[in-house]
């Protein structure tokens, strides 16, 4: 199987691409991992029914996990404010991230021939998803701190060598959906 | 009859009271910080969707993030502001919200 070109825009409201048997693994295996990170953050059972059905949790400390962190970050630089802030909004946070993650693992695992088809929402679900892998792996592999050279040269049996390839392919597949979101008249000047 | 009742008096506290409630009309802004991991396209995509700002002016603005490692992307109410933080870190963006004139 030929790898991916990436995503297309299909008539109005539609965006395709086509994945090799690997690459559907490799995603799958991503969105599982995102998931799982996700649901460590879980709430402790409330006590009270009504703040539990307005998705008021009893998270108000930022996550102690990088990674976690980088997903659900701060709202606010001042630490009260932002404690507030995610009281009442980190599990709405963590749906919507949960929500993306399952709209890509959904697809994939029920995609024909590695045929995947978006609508406009599934699209910006899956721009949300690729993104979080990204921020995921990109803070494993200290991209603040180690430069794209750096990060060429790892060794071969580095295990971040894969880690950093697969970061950037997931970069490439992320733009080629942008570009055919944005009607792919965005000049690329990165 | 009643007696005459006492002027009623402003102290400080209710001044303070007072300028409190006028100083949570000022406008807030959102402030968008540089990350080596979110990619350019991706982010004046997002610019575009969360604020419905024009390809230009999204441009510009991560343009501004990318070379200043900051930019004020957004200002208005403070409910307004962190719905829009709220979609910004659906997206992944590395968002704040601060006073206008505290940024």
């Amino acid at each position: 199987m030929t790898p991916t070109t990436g995503f297309h825009r299909h008539g109005e409201d539609t965006f395709i691409a086509n994945f090799a048997e690997t690459e559907r693994e490799v995603l799958v295996n991503l969105v599982q991992q995102i998931l799982e990170i996700l649901a460590e953050r879980h709430d402790q059972a409330s006590d009270d029914p009504l703040a539990a059905m307005v998705g008021i949790t009893s998270h108000d400390s930022p996550p102690d996990d990088e990674v976690l962190l980088r997903l659900l970050p701060n709202a606010y630089q001042d630490g009260v404010d932002a404690a507030e802030f995610r009281r009442y909004t980190e599990s709405t946070l963590r749906d919507k991230k949960r929500g993306h993650a399952m709209s890509i693992r959904m697809l994939l695992l029920s995609a024909s021939d590695g045929d995947v088809a978006l609508d406009f929402a599934n699209a910006q679900a899956w721009l949300g998803g690729l993104n979080d892998i990204r921020l995921a792996l990109g803070v494993r592999l200290q991209v603040a701190q180690n430069s794209p050279a750096d990060l060429e040269l790892l060794a071969p049996d580095d295990p971040m060598r894969a880690v950093y390839a697969v970061y950037t392919w997931l970069g490439w597949l992320q733009e080629t959906l942008v570009e055919a979101l944005m009607g792919q008249e965005f000049s690329d000047d990165d | 009859m009643g007696d005459i009742k006492t002027q009623p008096t402003v102290s400080s506290e209710t001044e303070a009271e007072i300028s409190a409630i006028f100083q949570s009309d000022r406008p807030w802004v959102v402030i968008v910080w540089d990350d080596p991991i979110n990619l350019m396209t991706y982010v004046t995509y997002v610019f575009m969707t969360v604020f419905e700002y024009s390809k230009e002016r999204a441009t510009q603005l991560m343009m501004q993030v990318h070379n200043e490692g900051k930019s004020t992307v957004a200002s208005g109410a403070r409910e307004e502001m962190e719905r829009y933080v709220q979609r910004l870190h659906e997206y992944g963006l590395w968002a704040t919200i601060a006073r206008a004139d505290k940024e």
